[in-house]
């Protein structure tokens, strides 16, 4: 399957896949409804985006009481609009935080690949986010670990 | 070799992904029978349906043609009478027996009302089955004074939509706070002065005596302070475990039907799911009910595997649950009332935003989060710090930097390697499928 590799040690911050990924998924450019989103680290030094895994699992899938969770083409997890009432139980069964509420729609909302060309991965200029086979794994960790130390440092590590 | 007979028993969440999991497993080899005094329906958006933002047709999680494909015979109606393990038979409340080779009690639970008089005369409402449902839609107009009794999570799931209704609200709690069940004091208090602030009435500490009836109106008595007038009254004053029917099985029971680590009962080929079932508690590893959503979900797909012939062991459910009033979240996971467990907290009042971590020593073991349901870190937030309780990962140095800034769990879950320990994991050894729409309502 194909997935969202990111290479945190290319992102520059440039936040052009939140905009891409807003407007694809809502039709205006609002960072806010991007279901990629980069975080700062070691004081706004670096940067990475994160976003749904789209595990096997499916912890939103699995928890959603009326079947509105399904899996596309593509191998994303999807809420399909018509189903969902807006419980927001997903959002509790979901471990890694990445499926959304949306309060104008009143409807879950997540990553769902853009039905199989990421705008996401489109948008990135440096390639940090690289839509391609292969197995999905924890892309932030190595460099979350290195680019936290000073920050846990502050704390007398 | 005959084909193996399945009874279920209920169809809740339980139930149905019991059922649901079978199939996948099986494609259609085994029997299956189900026994349910209601048609198949979700009480989880049964709020929804009182808002009417959905019809009732989009309460129903399996159509009679669905269950046909998933070669279910039905009893639909009929409601489990008596339980004979020695002879794996059922005998239903029209006198049927039906035998099994093994069986899923799913009877779920049913809603209690405050013992006082007048809890039983006409307007004074449950909240909990699709009856119910729209015993109160029938029974709520824009203007209606609605007081609810109770203060619990129940209640809570239920204020957005008697507010959208254009109802005016009234709460009345004997304790001395809200939400006693779902989060701690402090946070209670900001929920508290967040609906004072959005023009929900609420009564703390009052103890309900009597309703009667006084000039078209319900008139609600209470201990020390004045009457209340409602056009209509809630009681959302908790529910029990429907296990009366098992008295004389010799089924082992506690508050729920204790079941081991595959959710067998103490006849092994009895399982017990959801909201009737007392098992592992994942974070403490305590025998509990956790009459919750999420976990008569797992139960049901656990059970439904080994059902079907595989051997799935449940890691044990999280304690967790989420509630959106008036646009401010309010979630809680895990072991977050564990008294005597370190705990940091974190306030921001003018926000109205609230954490609690709690710690047994660097694992997080519980959490409250509240914050304005508008604030998109917020969400993101509420899933890191459930896979967070969930891996049980140790934070190390992580835990100092969450002690200063308990709102900064990202890098925390990012650093620790949550995410690596989270991809590998799946309740059923497999990937999930996805779920079949029920037929009626299939996109």
């Amino acid at each position: 399957m194909k997935v969202l590799k990111i290479v945190p040690e290319k992102c520059t911050g440039c936040l052009r896949c939140e905009l891409a990924c807003s407007y694809v998924q809502t039709g205006a450019f609002q960072p806010a409804k991007s279901v990629i989103r980069v975080s700062p680290y070691e004081g706004h030094t670096s940067y990475a985006p994160y976003t749904c895994t789209q595990c096997a699992e499916g912890w939103c899938m699995t928890a959603c009481p009326v079947g509105a969770i399904t899996i596309t083409a593509a191998g994303a997890k999807d809420v399909v609009d018509d189903r969902c009432v807006g419980c927001k139980l997903c959002t509790i069964a979901c471990p890694y935080g990445t499926i959304f509420y949306d309060h104008d729609t009143r409807k879950a909302f997540k990553c769902d690949l853009c039905g199989g060309a990421p705008a996401c991965a489109d948008a990135c200029p440096t390639a940090a986010i690289v839509y391609a086979e292969a197995e999905t794994a924890d892309w932030l960790a190595d460099f979350a670990v290195e680019r936290s130390a000073r920050l846990l440092a502050i704390g007398g590590r | 070799m005959m084909a193996a007979r399945h009874l279920i028993i209920g169809a809740g969440t339980a139930g149905l992904n019991c059922i649901r999991t079978i199939r996948e497993e099986d494609g259609g080899a085994s029997e299956i029978t189900l026994v349910t005094a209601e048609r198949p329906y979700s009480r989880m958006v049964l709020p929804y349906y009182l808002d009417r933002s959905i019809a009732e047709s989009h309460v129903f999680t399996a159509t009679a043609a669905t269950l046909a494909t998933w070669k279910v015979k039905t009893h639909i109606g009929r409601k489990a009478a008596s339980l004979n393990p020695q002879a794996n038979a059922l005998t239903l409340d029209d006198g049927t027996t039906l035998e099994y080779d093994d069986c899923l009690i799913a009877t779920g639970s049913r809603a209690v009302k405050a013992p006082v008089p007048g809890a039983d005369s006409p307007g004074v409402h449950s909240f909990w089955t699709l009856d119910q449902a729209r015993a109160v839609i029938a029974g709520i107009a824009p203007g209606s004074h609605v007081v609810m009794v109770g203060a619990g999570f129940i209640a809570f799931t239920i204020l957005n939509s008697i507010l959208s209704l254009g109802a005016r609200l009234t709460i009345v709690e004997i304790a001395p706070r809200i939400l006693p069940r779902m989060v701690d004091d402090k946070g209670a208090a900001l929920v508290e002065a967040w609906l004072k602030k959005h023009g929900v009435k609420i009564l703390t500490g009052v103890a309900l005596t009597k309703i009667d009836d006084a000039r078209g109106k319900k008139r609600l008595r209470f201990k020390k302070v004045g009457d209340l007038r409602a056009d209509l009254v809630i009681m959302a004053t908790g529910i029990k475990p429907n296990l009366e029917w098992l008295q004389g099985s010799g089924i082992r029971m506690n508050h729920g039907i204790l079941v081991d680590d595959h959710l067998r009962s103490s006849v092994p080929n009895v399982y017990a799911a959801g909201d009737v079932a007392e098992g592992k508690d994942g974070v403490t590893g305590a025998p509990v009910v956790h009459a919750i959503e999420p976990t008569a979900m797992e139960h049901g797909r656990v059970i439904g595997a080994n059902m079907a012939g595989r051997d799935v062991a449940y890691r044990g459910s999280l304690n967790m649950n989420i509630v959106e009033v008036l646009k401010l979240d309010v979630a809680s996971f895990g072991a977050w009332d564990a008294s005597g467990a370190e705990a940091f907290t974190g306030l921001h009042p003018e926000r109205s935003a609230y954490r609690k971590l709690c710690w047994s020593g660097d694992r997080l073991t519980g959490a409250i989060i509240i914050g304005q349901a508008g604030d998109v870190w917020t969400t993101n937030d509420v899933g890191m710090l459930k896979g967070l309780v969930q891996t049980g990962v140790r934070l190390g140095a992580w835990k100092e930097h969450l002690r200063r800034n308990p709102f900064d769990v990202k890098p925390a879950f990012i650093a620790s390697r949550t995410t690596a320990r989270l991809l590998p994991e799946t309740t059923l050894g497999r990937p999930s499928r996805a779920p079949e729409l029920p037929t009626t309502v299939a996109k």
